[in-house]
């Protein structure tokens, strides 16, 4: 099995090897082919690991200096894999189709196998070294493909900015963090940690677990710290999006279980109140941002920030569990968290490839610019329409049988002694709901915008249907979205395991019998497959009555528009009208700011010659956080360039001064 | 013994007021289908407002016309069918067309007032198409110029068949 570990190693470094050096033709084809096999192989391993519940290590003294490279993949890192190589084989399926946006560049096409690499091998970092060279090799070629298409657009390389501050910055909050436990420990090895994590002192055990989760959750997205994730996902490319906001946030979550179940082995009960604060958060904020967006790629990302929200909000509820005694609900809520964020993935990904298609197809990923294109692309509308009903989390998709989970857990957590898990548990359950509805709100609103009506512009009115294979990497994770979401039974065992192994909780876990879920310990059940043959049946016999019903030929006459001669798509709703009253509601938020121009005609000022209205809206982080900081940065940088002002002597005297410190310091 | 009384009470209505009278234009075929609920739209299709002013008091708390299940509804779709004030107008002729054509089969098209019968003062005026019945098929007619509340609502109940 460490064979075909170290095979998905060196097949995804062939296939970057392959995109620098081959011609440009033969480039994509050789690079996608490579890095499917690396996802495959990768997927083999997983499967297996899951499948028997074994460990699979390598190690070599070689590759890094110093600490060599160690992999280790337990059953908790192999669900992260095979979510990575699940997603990471149709977005490259797709990418063959794909072109533009400065993708087949041979730097691109060198840089993506390596992140598709990153992404399956992080998960089986078994070391502090080994974790933080993948983490940061993950980081930098993501960066590098959001900055792909940097010459052409300006917000690329704002895009890119932000990313690269973000994601270093996080990355330093987890060195500092994990270097503190390794060095306390004794060792930096992840199962070394693990057995003398138990015994270092309560503040060193928090400082790491607070640095580490500001680490990941900058990673992941989560509130406040997400800033970059609807810039770079909005920017990247279709496929590097996907890869982004549906396997590289995972590894957020990933660190986050990883750090505080695998080594810490939990703690004390305001950590995961911290947890299920920031992701109350998360979702709420991601859900009511995504709910008022106009951009679709804007509109997913933020969405990814509300579905990273749950998973946190169901993670810091097993930690809560797990911290005040009852592991059956702390099993069961990680459970909903880890199938959140497989489910996540494969809606995301599904989702962030379709609207891939859409912006090659039209040019434009601005819901207002689009419209009808649910009769022009077919294959693709149909498949952004199952991926958003996963993430509207509709019952027979997967979103719903995650979410629904996270729910049973938190509200079977409500008659607790405890009172944190009192207080905690309604709101969750509250956060949850509005959420939800929130989604549902984004799903009418971007397939009712976007696939309905009619075109709204002329690159709208000329989409055509995109290239096979798009359709069939995205279409390939739609099918998985109805798959699981009737039978989620089939993957739960396997999230179970993973569940189990990095909390170590021996509670009894979610059981599928036969077609239906039992939770233990809640009584409750849900029968997803018998749900959709309800479903089925219902539709089937209300079609059968109304052809009983309504004899005759139907009449097909115009829409109704108040009976005027001429109408255009500039009657429609558009995405900002439709999420306006939304805006309006929760403009403490949302900020929104609204700027009308008139331009008069010069004879009259009876007469106007053109309106234009400037509308947007305003993160409150950002606003309130990121832009202060930013000021006070600035300011700083300014000051500081006055020490150095060209003067030798000056340069001299810090010289002595310095050396004058060091002697005093060392004596 | 409940449970009849019930469904009983579910097929009789209650009517409190005066039967429509000997004015009322019966339309048998008609009634019988709205069985006490008529949804009109209302269309100007060039009307001085004489009649909408008359429309309004009809729909007014003093005549009421909405105890007798007679509604004016925004958009064609909920209707039974429209109700045309006014000579047609060329301007008008074809968005009155598209709102027949809106409405669920079969529209009833009620012509309110002397002009949407028979083009009235209007009639030979360069921007007039015709009467309501040169456009459309018109079920029944209410005279008058205007025509008085009480002989609208007369008329619509008879078409409402309450």
């Amino acid at each position: 099995m460490a064979a075909l570990l170290v095979a998905t190693a060196v097949v995804g470094l062939a296939a970057a090897v392959a995109g620098a050096a081959a011609g440009p033709r033969l480039r994509t084809p050789l690079t996608v082919g490579l890095t499917v096999a690396a996802c495959a192989t990768g997927f083999a391993v997983a499967a297996r690991v899951l499948a028997t519940g074994g460990v699979v290590r390598f190690h070599t003294d070689h590759l890094l200096p110093l600490a060599g490279l160690t992999l280790r993949l337990d059953r908790f890192g192999a669900l992260f894999v095979a979510v990575s190589a699940v997603v990471g084989v149709c977005a490259l399926v797709f990418r063959l189709g794909y072109d533009g946006h400065g993708l087949s560049s041979r730097t691109a096409s060198a840089v993506l196998p390596l992140f598709v690499t990153t992404l399956l091998l992080v998960p089986a970092a078994a070391d502090v070294t080994t974790f933080l060279f993948l983490w940061e090799s993950m980081a930098v070629t993501s960066l590098l493909l959001v900055l792909a298409d940097h010459r052409r657009r300006a917000e690329v390389q704002s895009a890119g900015q932000w990313y690269a501050v973000m994601t270093q910055a996080g990355a330093a909050a987890i060195l500092v963090g994990l270097v503190l436990l390794a060095t306390r420990s004794g060792g930096q090895s992840f199962t070394v940690i693990a057995a003398a994590a138990p015994h270092l002192a309560p503040w060193i055990r928090s400082a790491a677990f607070l640095l580490v989760v500001a680490g990941f959750a900058s990673k992941a997205g989560a509130v406040p710290l997400h800033v970059w994730l609807p810039r770079a996902h909005a920017e990247a490319s279709g496929p590097v999006s996907a890869l982004m906001s549906a396997a590289m946030v995972n590894l957020g979550i990933y660190g986050i279980l990883r750090v505080g179940f695998g080594m810490l082995r939990g703690g004390p009960a305001w950590w995961w109140l911290v947890v299920m604060a920031v992701g109350a958060l998360s979702a709420l904020f991601g859900a009511l941002h995504s709910a008022t967006a106009s951009d679709l790629k804007r509109l997913l990302a933020h969405s990814t920030t509300d579905n990273v929200g749950l998973v946190l909000l169901g993670v810091g509820a097993s930690g809560l569990f797990a911290s005040t005694g009852h592991p059956s609900l702390a099993l069961l809520a990680l459970v909903a968290a880890l199938l959140h964020v497989a489910f996540h993935a494969v809606f995301k990904g599904c989702l962030f490839l379709a609207a891939g298609s859409i912006q090659q197809a039209t040019g434009t990923r601005d819901l207002d610019a689009l419209g009808g294109l649910l009769h022009r692309m077919p294959v693709t509308g149909t498949i952004f329409l199952i991926g958003g009903a996963g993430m509207a989390a509709l019952p027979v998709f997967c979103g719903f049988v995650s979410e629904w989970l996270l729910l049973q857990s938190m509200l079977h957590g409500l008659p607790a002694a405890d009172p944190a898990v009192a207080v905690a548990m309604p709101v969750g359950v509250g956060v949850l709901a509005l959420t939800g509805g929130l989604a549902a709100f984004t799903f009418v609103k971007a397939a009712g915008i976007g696939l309905l009506g009619l075109p709204r512009t002329e690159a709208a009115a000329q989409a055509r249907e995109v290239r096979a294979s798009m359709s069939v990497g995205a279409g390939a994770l739609a099918m998985l979205c109805v798959l699981l979401g009737v039978a989620p039974f089939t993957v739960i065992p396997a999230v179970a395991g993973a569940a189990r192994t990095v909390s170590g909780i021996r509670a009894p876990a979610p059981l599928s019998r036969g077609w239906q879920l039992d939770l233990p310990g809640v009584h409750s059940v849900l029968a997803p497959g018998l749900l959709a043959a309800a479903l089925a049946l219902t539709v089937g016999a209300v079609a059968l009555v109304r052809r009983r019903l309504e004899p005759g030929p139907v009449r097909v006459v115009e829409a109704w528009g108040c009976g005027r001669e001429l109408q255009t798509a500039n009657m429609e709703y558009t995405a900002t009208s439709f999420g306006e009253p939304l805006t309006r509601v929760f403009d403490d938020v949302l900020q929104p700011s609204h700027d009308v121009d008139v331009n008069h005609v010069a004879e009259s000022r009876y007469y106007v010659e053109a309106a234009t209205v400037h509308l947007s809206l305003d993160d409150a982080f950002e606003r309130r956080l990121y832009d202060p900081a930013n000021r006070s940065l600035r300011r700083w940088g300014a000051a500081a360039r006055t020490v150095p002002n060209g003067s030798i002597h000056r340069y001299l005297a810090f010289g002595m001064v310095a050396l004058v410190l060091v002697l005093v310091v060392v004596a | 013994m409940r449970l009849r009384t019930l469904l009983r009470h579910t097929r009789i209505r209650a009517v409190t007021v005066e039967p429509p009278g000997p004015g009322a234009p019966a339309v048998e075929e008609s009634a019988g289908r709205n069985r006490g609920s008529l949804q009109l739209r209302h269309v100007d299709a060039g009307s001085c407002n004489g009649c909408e002013m008359e429309i309004t008091s009809a729909f007014s708390p003093v005549y009421d016309a909405e105890r007798f299940g007679i509604r004016l509804e925004a958009s064609p779709r909920h209707c039974d069918g429209l109700l045309v004030t006014g000579p047609v107008t060329r301007n008008m002729a074809d968005p009155l067309r598209k709102t027949h054509a809106a409405v669920p089969e079969p529209a009833v098209v009620v012509a309110l007032g002397d002009c949407a019968r028979d083009c009235g003062v209007f009639r030979g005026a360069y921007g007039v198409e015709g009467a309501v019945g040169d456009v459309l098929p018109v079920d029944l007619e209410i005279p008058g110029c205007p025509p008085h509340p009480a002989a609208i609502v007369r008329a619509l109940r008879g078409l409402a068949g309450t």
